[in-house]
C-alpha cells in the first residue's frame, strides 16, 4: 500500500466515523426530525467547497506571478475537487430544503451564490480544458479564479441586499445544542481532512501529466534561469 | 556582438512537439532563411525569435538583452510580418498604417514613404478589404517597416506578392538583420546568404549558398 | 505614446470600423426591438405591471446585446491577427484593451439609447436621467468584464458557449442593483440612491480588477 492509498482509506475511515457521529452521537431534532441529519454533511462541504476554491485562487496568483507549475497543478486540483464538494452542497441542500421549506430552491443569498460558485467552477473546468494547454490555459484560467473568487462574495451581498427589500423565506438558525455542535465540527474536520486528501492524490496525478508534457520543474528553472544579460543598450 | 542568439528552444502545443532544441547565432546584418516543409515548425520558431510566443523551454537573447523580459523595451526594434496579414478590413491602407504609426509613436510621415517602398502608393486610398492578397501582404510589409526596425523576421513571404517582390524585399532587407521562413528555395537563395534547415521541429543545421539536389 | 492615447486611438479605430462596416449597430438593435416584441407578448404587459415587468425585459435585452457586442469586439480571428500585430508595437496591452472596451461600452451605448426610448414608448415606463443613469453605470461594470472574458475566450474553443459561462456570474451583481435601481426609478418601491451606490462600488472594483488582470490575458 503506498502513502497515497493510506492517506486515502484513513480519510474514508474518518468519514465513516462522523457518519457514526452523525446517526448515533447527535440528538434528533424533534422539529425536522432525521432529514435535519443532512445539514452537517451539507454545512461542512460548503464551507469545504469554499475552501478549496481558497486554494485555487492562491495557486493561480502565485502562478500569475512566477508561472510555477506546481502551482498551477494544485489550482487545478483544487477546482476538481471544489467542484465535487460544490456539487454535494447543492444536492444535500435541496434534499433538506423539500421536507423544511416545501420548495427544492429559493432565492436567498447563500444557496444563489453557492450555485454562482458552482457555475465559476465550471467555467474554470471547462477553460482549462478547452484552452491551449500549458501556459494559456493555465493563464486565462488563473484570471478565471481570481474573479470567481471576487465574485462570489459580491453576488452573496448584492442578494442579500435586493432580499431586504424582497424578504423571502427566512432561515432560522437556533442555536446549537452542544452535542450537534460538537458533531458539527468532527466532520468539517473530517470532510476538510477528505478534502485535503482528495486534492494531494489529485495534484499527483496532474504531476505525473505534466510530466509527460515536458512541464517539470526542472524545466521551469531550466527556463527562467537566464544568463545575465549585458549591460549594452539597444542601440 | 552577435544581435541574436537562441539556445535550446523547445515549444509544446499541449502534446504536441512542435520545436525541439534549436539553436541559432545570427550577427548584425545577417539575412537567415529557414527552410522547411509545412510542419516543419517554421512559423513557431519565427514567432519565438520575434517575440510574439514564449517558448516552453529554452532562452533568446537579441541585442544583448533577455528576449522575454525586456519584450517592452525591445518593440521599437523588431518588426514581424505574419503570415496573415491581420489588417483592419474597413480602413484605408493609409489610416491601417496612420494607427500604427500612433501606435509605435512614430510620424505620420512615414505612411507615405513605406506605401512608396512597398508600391502602394496608388491604393493609399483604398479600402483593405478591396486589396488584392499580394497587396494586402505588402500593406503588411510595410506595417512592419514603419518604425524601422533593425531586426525583421517575415513569415512566408509568397508568390503571391508580385513579379518585383524579390527586388522590394531586398530592398527593405538592406542593413537590417533578417530572418525569413518559407518553403520556397530559389527565393531563399537569392535573398539569404544563410539557411537554417528545418524538420519535424528539429534543426538541421544551417548552411551558406545551400543548393537543394532534389 | 502614454497609455491614455493609445486607448483613445484603439477606440477611435474601432468605432470608425463599426461605423464603415455598420454590421453590429443594426443587428443590435433589431434585436433590442424583437427582445420588446417577445417581452410584451410573453408577458402580457399592461399598465399596471408595466414598471415591474419592463425592467426585466430591459435586463434581459441588454445582456444578450452585451454578449454579442463584447464579443465581437476580439472574436473574428482576423481580429486575432489585427490584436497581436498591435501587441508587437510599444503600445501597453492594458491601454490596447481599455480603447477595445471603451469601444465596446460605446456600441452598448447606442444600443441602450434605442432600447430606453423603445421600452418607454411600447409600455409606458417613465424615461428618466434616473433610469438612464442607472443602466449606464451598470454599463460600465459590465463592459469591463464582458470584454476581459471575450478576450479571454477568443482563443478557446466554444466561444458561444463560454462566454455567456464566465460572464453571467460575474454580471449578476450588476444585474441585481441596477435592476434595482431602475425598477425604484420607474415608481416601484426601493432605494434609488443604495442601488446607485452599490452600482458605483462594483464598477470601481471590476474596473481595477480587470485594468490588472488585463496584461495578463492580452499579451503572451
Amino acid at each position: 500500500m503506498n502513502r497515497y492509498e493510506k492517506a486515502a482509506g484513513g480519510a474514508v475511515a474518518l468519514m465513516l466515523l462522523a457518519a457514526g457521529a452523525i446517526f448515533l452521537y447527535a440528538p434528533g431534532d424533534y422539529l425536522h426530525g432525521p432529514v435535519q441529519r443532512i445539514f452537517y454533511l451539507h454545512v461542512s462541504s460548503a464551507i469545504t467547497a469554499f475552501g478549496c476554491f481558497a486554494v485555487v485562487l492562491i495557486g493561480g496568483i502565485v502562478y500569475l506571478r512566477n508561472e510555477s507549475p506546481s502551482a498551477d497543478r494544485i489550482a487545478r486540483a483544487g477546482a476538481l475537487v471544489g467542484v465535487v464538494f460544490t456539487t454535494v452542497t447543492l444536492v444535500m441542500g435541496m434534499l433538506w430544503a423539500k421536507p423544511v421549506w416545501g420548495a427544492y430552491w429559493v432565492w436567498d443569498a447563500r444557496l444563489t451564490s453557492t450555485l454562482v460558485l458552482w457555475i465559476i467552477y465550471a467555467g474554470y473546468l471547462l477553460v482549462r480544458r478547452l484552452a491551449e494547454p500549458g501556459r494559456q490555459s493555465a493563464r486565462f484560467a488563473a484570471v478565471v479564479g481570481i474573479f470567481g473568487f471576487a465574485d462570489v462574495p459580491v453576488v452573496y451581498f448584492s442578494v442579500s441586499w435586493w432580499n431586504t427589500h424582497h424578504p423571502g423565506p427566512l432561515i432560522i438558525n437556533n442555536a446549537l445544542p452542544p452535542e450537534m455542535l460538537a458533531t458539527f465540527l468532527f466532520t468539517m474536520l473530517c470532510t476538510l481532512v477528505l478534502a485535503g486528501v482528495m486534492i494531494g492524490v489529485r495534484y499527483r496525478i496532474e504531476t505525473l501529466l505534466d510530466g509527460r508534457h515536458g512541464v517539470t520543474e526542472r524545466a521551469h528553472v531550466v527556463a527562467s534561469r537566464r544568463p545575465e544579460a549585458s549591460p549594452e543598450p539597444v542601440p | 556582438m552577435s544581435i541574436l542568439v537562441a539556445d535550446g528552444l523547445t515549444h509544446w502545443f499541449g502534446r504536441e512537439l512542435a520545436l525541439e532544441g534549436v539553436d541559432l547565432v545570427l550577427d548584425t546584418g545577417e539575412h537567415m532563411a529557414v527552410l522547411g516543409d509545412n510542419g516543419a515548425g517554421k512559423t513557431t520558431l519565427l514567432r519565438i525569435l520575434a517575440t510574439a510566443l514564449r517558448p516552453t523551454a529554452g532562452w533568446l537573447q537579441l541585442a544583448g538583452l533577455d528576449a522575454f523580459r525586456e519584450r517592452r523595451r525591445l518593440r521599437h526594434y523588431l518588426g514581424y510580418v505574419a503570415h496573415s496579414p491581420g489588417l483592419y478590413p474597413a480602413l484605408t491602407a493609409a489610416e491601417n498604417l496612420e494607427f500604427f504609426c500612433d501606435l509605435h509613436d512614430v510620424s505620420r510621415s512615414r505612411v507615405a514613404e513605406v506605401l512608396e517602398t512597398v508600391g502602394l502608393t496608388q491604393a493609399a486610398d483604398r479600402r483593405a478589404d478591396r486589396l488584392s492578397r499580394g497587396m494586402q501582404q505588402r500593406l503588411a510589409i510595410g506595417r512592419a517597416i514603419l518604425h524601422e526596425p533593425k531586426l525583421l523576421f517575415f513569415d512566408e513571404p509568397d508568390a503571391s506578392l508580385g513579379a518585383d517582390a524579390g527586388d522590394m524585399l531586398m530592398r527593405i532587407m538592406e542593413g537590417r538583420t533578417v530572418v525569413l521562413a518559407t518553403h520556397d528555395h530559389a527565393l531563399a537563395n537569392r535573398l539569404c546568404a544563410r539557411t537554417l534547415i528545418l524538420r519535424h521541429g528539429r534543426s538541421l543545421g544551417t548552411a551558406t549558398h545551400l543548393r537543394v539536389v532534389k | 505614446m502614454n497609455p491614455f492615447r493609445v486607448a483613445v486611438a484603439v477606440a477611435r479605430k474601432d468605432l470608425r470600423s463599426e461605423w464603415r462596416t455598420r454590421e453590429l449597430v443594426p443587428a443590435l438593435a433589431q434585436f433590442v426591438i424583437l427582445a420588446l416584441l417577445i417581452g410584451n407578448f410573453g408577458f402580457q404587459i399592461d399598465s399596471r405591471n408595466a414598471a415591474s415587468i419592463a425592467p426585466g425585459i430591459l435586463w434581459l435585452a441588454l445582456v444578450f446585446a452585451g454578449l454579442v457586442a463584447f464579443g465581437r469586439a476580439f472574436a473574428a480571428e482576423r481580429e486575432q491577427a489585427s490584436l497581436e500585430a498591435m501587441l508587437m508595437t510599444p503600445a501597453s496591452p492594458v491601454a490596447v484593451f481599455a480603447g477595445k472596451a471603451a469601444a465596446a461600452f460605446g456600441l452598448l451605448l447606442l444600443c441602450e439609447a434605442v432600447m430606453l426610448p423603445a421600452l418607454s414608448l411600447f409600455f409606458g415606463t417613465p424615461l428618466s436621467i434616473e433610469v438612464v443613469a442607472a443602466v449606464v453605470l451598470a454599463s460600465v461594470g459590465m463592459a469591463a468584464l464582458g470584454c476581459l472574458f471575450a478576450a479571454i475566450v477568443a482563443r478557446v474553443r466554444a466561444r458561444e458557449l463560454l462566454l455567456p459561462l464566465l460572464t453571467l456570474p460575474l454580471w449578476i451583481p450588476f444585474i441585481i442593483a441596477g435592476g434595482s435601481a431602475v425598477q425604484s426609478a420607474m415608481g416601484l418601491p426601493g432605494n434609488y440612491q443604495e442601488a446607485i451606490g452599490l452600482l458605483i462600488d462594483f464598477d470601481i472594483l471590476f474596473l481595477v480588477l480587470t485594468s490588472l488582470a488585463a496584461r495578463f490575458v492580452l499579451d503572451e
